[in-house]
């Protein structure tokens, strides 16, 4: 149908009225030496062309791999991975957290957990918490220490002279870990003119593990059956000790009797 | 491919990968952060912004501040905005906890904003510029310092005799500086010479020469007549009172900036009375004529009050800090 | 699914199908098939293709303030709505959902009805869609210009403007799906593969993003991730997409050759989709996120080299003998120019997004060089490719002016080539005095600033191109083409062997 030409009067027609009518195909020239639709050649991959995909895939990955900051939610560094520990390093001085001694560690404890009934003072409120400043409890030796924090205290209580106790002090044994309650139970020995020594994380876990099947809350008839120098595993250590170095208490640690 | 089916889950199959992978894994790791209490429990970081300063945000976003300022610090191993000074750390993602929306931008037309507001003066945070003291009494200006004014600047090209400008005259005591001269003196990243001001855009009425006064603080440029309304200090860099002269005209305080000036956000209002306590210190190059000031609407202010507001000071304990002063990080940490 | 069950539509003057005359072939069938379907898809890929040059204009003149404020910024500062910071999000949002998405969906529709072998039904529902189309971007432009944007990039529309966008979307992605539905034919096409993809993963990115935005907000930075994860994807899988389906249809079309491979195009295709859905990430480099999503985005941008390298051998060795045509089609220029600004693209943002590179480059231009490396040398060069070659089967007319196209092309090559060129040095020159803490930070806008001027230059070209085109197209649209039985071809043919290749 080709041979089908349109009468000469479609010529003269204009706009935008195309292909309604017989001569659909006459407007349409560009239709008619259209190419075929695009089909699809088989030709094989070319090796070269797979050792780019093998070099793209290894470039990919190598990348991925060292920059991936251990692929943690915090691991920002790229090369450093999620512990901040790693990043201030080389760093030096300066570094907020891994620089700091077990004290100043106990020290941030203490201000998130502990002050708002013991005060950053560490004088506690009269009547209600007793003051950490000066306490027999605080400089004495470390197991009673250890016990209060882990499983908390109820009942009356004598300090200084003075009885405390209408408000109860919560076990922490759930909320802080043997390293912190360490480091807290440091802060307080050495803060406000304490003169405690340090407490390691190990005795702590080794009371925790003691008091596992322990109810909640010791009394303080519970505290006196415990005497007062008794002490933790790894506590007499020298008051700089760094917790790297507390991990391998010194062998003169004085060992926590049974009870 | 003739499989319909193939092909519609491989559509499906990769794009849900990506969404897993890039947003929804993401948003498991980094999308439930709370403030962060534990450092002093009385002290969470960071807090929502308020009123006028969330106003701001949406002023911000509004006319594209994004574009050219980025609020993000990097790391001090990817560049130097640490020692830029755009901060005393790099930023983390508990910054943005209540950012909404969090304006990281990415492109730097202009200087990184992630600790804008701890630049400000230290007393300045939300509180009356200091010019607004000065603006109380009359007269101040003479002997108000003009802190960073004046000893970075040679005085024989900004500062103007108060004379030569007719309507200065009517007032006794100002000399009228030029602005951009404050901007070098106290902004540690500008070279001194960069954008302070020789070629200082004085008006022709007044010939350069120099202050009688050593500290030459600059005055309002307004040169308003009316003797009742004594001329301003010249605000502290990063203080409110900058922020809206800069706002109103960037280049009357870093000669070379690319900012455009907002002066939309600004009215320009006949005095009636008592010239308005929040009205523009403006830089002689804006001098108005007499009897009109220039006040900052509303949306101006709530925009400085979110500039005011920017502030990645507070350490955080997932990044280190450069500044062993933040609070976090006592002194004697070192020992 | 029969084909056979699903006759095209008669056509009105019913003179062709029942013409008696005696030698109908198959290629007779075929020709009244695609001037029927071409008949069909007449007005609302006009439709399209007209609201797309409009927008195209008005970008263009939006580009230009912006491109002027940046290095005069006190042009015109005075006008709220004509501030710098709305301007820009107004050129960008207008050239993305107004010039070149509706240009990529004209195109589209037409592809998907010539490669489905079936007519458009209803077209007037389609032209709905694009009318409402025009409406969201007009909404989303005025809430811009007013104030109202959001702050996310890309993302700039108000929320009720997105709605009336994604409404419109939907009737145009429900007619495109319907006619796959009835296609005839078994093969699919490597075209109707990217085509398809893209009408999928558009709602999804889209969608998904104003979720996360708006309705149900994300936390914080993750606002900054969901924001690039769309713009990245927008860019790749919705215009990358349907730039690549294009350049495969036209490139064998033009020439009447089959496609190098189909192997090669099978694994471009599903490499493509698999890798460059993973990009994004790498324009929040350093910034207060997981180094790993970062990285993975930037691994991701390397293993595009995969489907880049792939679908470039592929076009490479389709047109491989046949580079002369370059010289006469315009279509095949375009098309060509915009496929090799693909690999260029690619690469460029593999390099830009390497962690040693980004260090220099990123808060710079660099960003924009590469976006419009994109979006322009890339797509919309593809996508004038496809207007020059399907709106004289539209409208019946051959273009008018081979001179016309002529200067389009330049202009538009060494325009975006110049932007890109500029922007890119300017960004190195912006990068290194900005990571030099010695010097001031004034010094690195003032470093860029010569290029932007350049740039500017390149904007004045560009804006020669468009108007020369949109006139063009003009001209088309009220009739005023040639009449003639060959195409116009950019120069005089000198062989008789090429077969007319438009």
């Amino acid at each position: 149908m080709n041979e089908n030409s349109p009468a000469p009067e479609h010529r003269v027609r204009q706009g935008m009225d195309y292909g309604e009518t017989e001569d659909v195909q006459q407007v349409h020239a560009a239709i008619k030496r259209e190419k075929v639709e695009p089909r699809m050649g088989l030709e094989p991959l070319s090796l070269w062309l797979i050792g780019i995909y093998g070099l793209a895939i290894f470039f990919g990955g190598a990348y991925l791999g060292r920059y991936s900051g251990n692929f943690g939610g915090d691991g920002l560094d790229p090369l450093g991975g999620a512990s901040v520990a790693k990043k201030t390093g080389p760093q030096g001085p300066g570094g907020p957290s891994a620089e700091l001694s077990q004290a100043d560690r106990g020290k941030k404890i203490f201000s998130a957990n502990c002050a708002t009934c013991h005060q950053m003072s560490g004088l506690g409120v009269a009547g209600q918490y007793p003051p950490l400043a000066g306490s027999e409890y605080v400089n004495g030796g470390t197991r009673r220490l250890g016990m209060i924090v882990l499983k908390g205290l109820q009942g009356p209580l004598v300090v200084k002279g003075a009885t405390y106790g209408t408000a109860v002090m919560q076990p922490w044994d759930k909320t802080l870990s043997d390293a912190k309650i360490a480091d807290v139970l440091t802060f307080i020995r050495q803060e406000w003119g304490n003169t405690g020594g340090p407490v390691a994380p190990e005795g702590i876990a080794a009371l925790r593990k003691e008091l596992a099947s322990h109810p909640d809350s010791f009394t303080e008839s519970d505290l006196k059956a415990v005497p007062e120098d008794a002490n933790l595993q790894g506590g007499n250590a020298p008051p700089t000790t760094k917790p790297s170095e507390a991990l391998n208490p010194p062998p003169a640690a004085t060992p926590a009797p049974k009870t | 491919m003739k499989g319909i089916l193939p092909l519609f889950l491989g559509i499906f199959g990769t794009f849900a990968f990506s969404w897993a992978g890039l947003v929804l894994i993401p948003n498991a790791q980094i999308g439930h952060l709370d403030p962060q209490m534990d450092e002093d429990g009385n002290d969470p970081y960071p807090a929502p912004k308020s009123g006028m300063a969330d106003r701001g945000r949406k002023i911000y976003a509004a006319n594209g501040c994004v574009y050219c300022h980025s609020q993000q610090v990097r790391a001090d191993y990817a560049a130097s905005d640490l020692e830029r000074k755009w901060g005393d750390r790099r930023s983390a993602p508990r910054d943005y906890l209540f950012e909404r929306p969090a304006l990281l931008g990415k492109m730097r037309m202009g200087p990184d904003l992630a600790n804008v507001g701890k630049r400000a003066p230290a007393d300045d945070q939300n509180a009356p510029p200091p010019s607004a003291t000065n603006a109380t009494s009359p007269a101040a200006p003479s002997t108000s310092p003009a802190a960073p004014a004046a000893p970075g600047t040679s005085p024989g090209t900004s500062p103007a005799a108060p004379a030569a400008s007719p309507a200065a005259s009517a007032t006794t005591s100002p000399a009228v500086a030029a602005a951009p001269a404050i901007s070098p003196a106290a902004s540690p990243t500008k070279k001194e010479t960069a954008a302070t001001a020789p070629a200082s855009p004085a008006p022709a009425t007044s010939p350069a020469a120099p202050a009688p006064s050593p500290a030459s603080p600059p005055a309002n440029a307004a040169t308003t007549a009316d003797a009742t309304v004594s001329p301003n200090g010249a605000p502290l860099p990063y203080s409110a009172a900058w922020h809206h002269r800069h706002l109103y005209n960037p280049r009357s305080v870093t000669l070379d900036s690319n900012m455009p000036a907002y002066h939309f956000l600004y009215e320009k209002k006949l005095i009636s009375g008592q010239r308005s306590a929040d009205a523009l210190t403006l830089a002689e190059g804006d001098a108005l004529p007499a009897g009109w000031e220039i006040v900052p609407t509303y949306d101006a202010k709530c925009l400085v009050a979110y500039l005011m507001s920017l502030d990645q000071s507070h350490a955080l304990k997932e990044v280190k800090s450069t500044a062993p002063s933040s609070p976090p990080a006592p002194a004697k940490e070192v020992k | 699914m029969n084909p056979a069950d699903v006759p095209l539509q008669a056509p009105q003057g019913a003179s062709i199908a029942t013409n008696p005359a005696a030698d109908v072939t198959t290629g007779d069938v075929e020709r009244v098939e695609r001037a029927l379907i071409d008949a069909s898809t007449r007005l609302p890929v006009l439709f399209f293709y007209g609201s797309a040059i409009a927008w195209l204009l008005l970008g263009t003149l939006l580009a230009g303030f912006t491109s002027f404020k940046l290095h005069a910024p006190d042009l015109l500062s005075n006008v709220s709505f004509l501030t710098w910071g709305r301007v820009r999000p107004a050129h960008m949002n207008v050239m993305v959902y107004g010039w070149a998405s509706m240009a990529g969906i004209g195109t589209a529709i037409w592809l998907m009805a010539r490669l489905c072998r079936t007519t458009l039904r209803h077209p007037l529902l389609l032209i709905c869609g694009g009318a409402f189309w025009n409406l969201g971007v007009l909404l989303g432009l005025g809430g811009i210009l007013s104030g109202g944007s959001t702050g996310y990039e890309w993302l700039e529309f108000p929320p009720y403007a997105a709605i009336v966008l994604f409404i419109a979307y939907s009737m145009v992605v429900s007619w495109a799906m319907l006619m796959f539905r009835f296609r005839r034919g078994d093969n699919i096409y490597i075209t109707q593969w990217y085509l398809l993809g893209a009408f999928l993963w558009f709602p999804w990115v889209y969608g998904a993003s104003q979720v996360m935005l708006f309705v149900v907000p994300v936390q914080g930075v993750m606002q900054g991730a969901v924001t690039w994860w769309f713009a990245n994807n927008l860019l790749f899988l919705w215009f990358g997409a349907i730039g690549l389906g294009t350049a495969y249809y036209m490139i064998p079309k033009v020439i009447g050759r089959p496609v190098y491979s189909y192997h090669l195009a099978a694994i471009g295709f599903w490499t493509y989709a698999l890798f460059a859905s993973w990009t994004g990430m790498q324009r929040l480099v350093d910034g207060p996120f997981p180094a790993w999503m970062v990285t993975a985005s930037i691994a991701a941008s390397i293993l595009t080299i995969i489907p880049v390298a792939t679908v470039g051998l592929n076009h490479h060795m389709t047109m491989r003998g046949y580079f002369g045509l370059l010289r006469y089609s315009p279509t095949l220029r375009f098309t060509v120019f915009g496929a090799f600004a693909y690999t260029v693209f690619s690469l460029v943002g593999v390099l830009l997004s390497l962690r040693s590179v980004a260090g220099y480059v990123h808060f710079t231009e660099a960003s924009v060089a590469y976006t419009h490396l994109g979006l322009y040398a890339f797509f919309t060069m593809v996508m004038f490719g496809s207007m020059y070659y399907i709106v004289p089967r539209l409208v019946g007319r051959e273009w008018r002016y081979a001179s016309l196209i002529k200067l389009h092309f330049w202009s538009s090559t060494y325009g975006v080539g110049l932007m890109v060129l500029m922007l890119l040095a300017g960004s190195l020159s912006q990068g290194s005095s900005m990571n030099d803490p010695s010097l001031a930070f004034s010094e690195s806008t003032q470093a860029i600033l010569p290029y932007l001027r350049g740039r500017s230059v390149s904007g004045m070209l560009l804006t020669v191109a468009h108007v020369v085109f949109a006139f063009h197209f003009g001209l088309m649209l009220f009739g005023l083409g040639r009449t003639a039985s060959v195409p116009t071809f950019l120069n005089p043919q000198e062989e008789d062997a090429l077969e007319g290749p438009l």
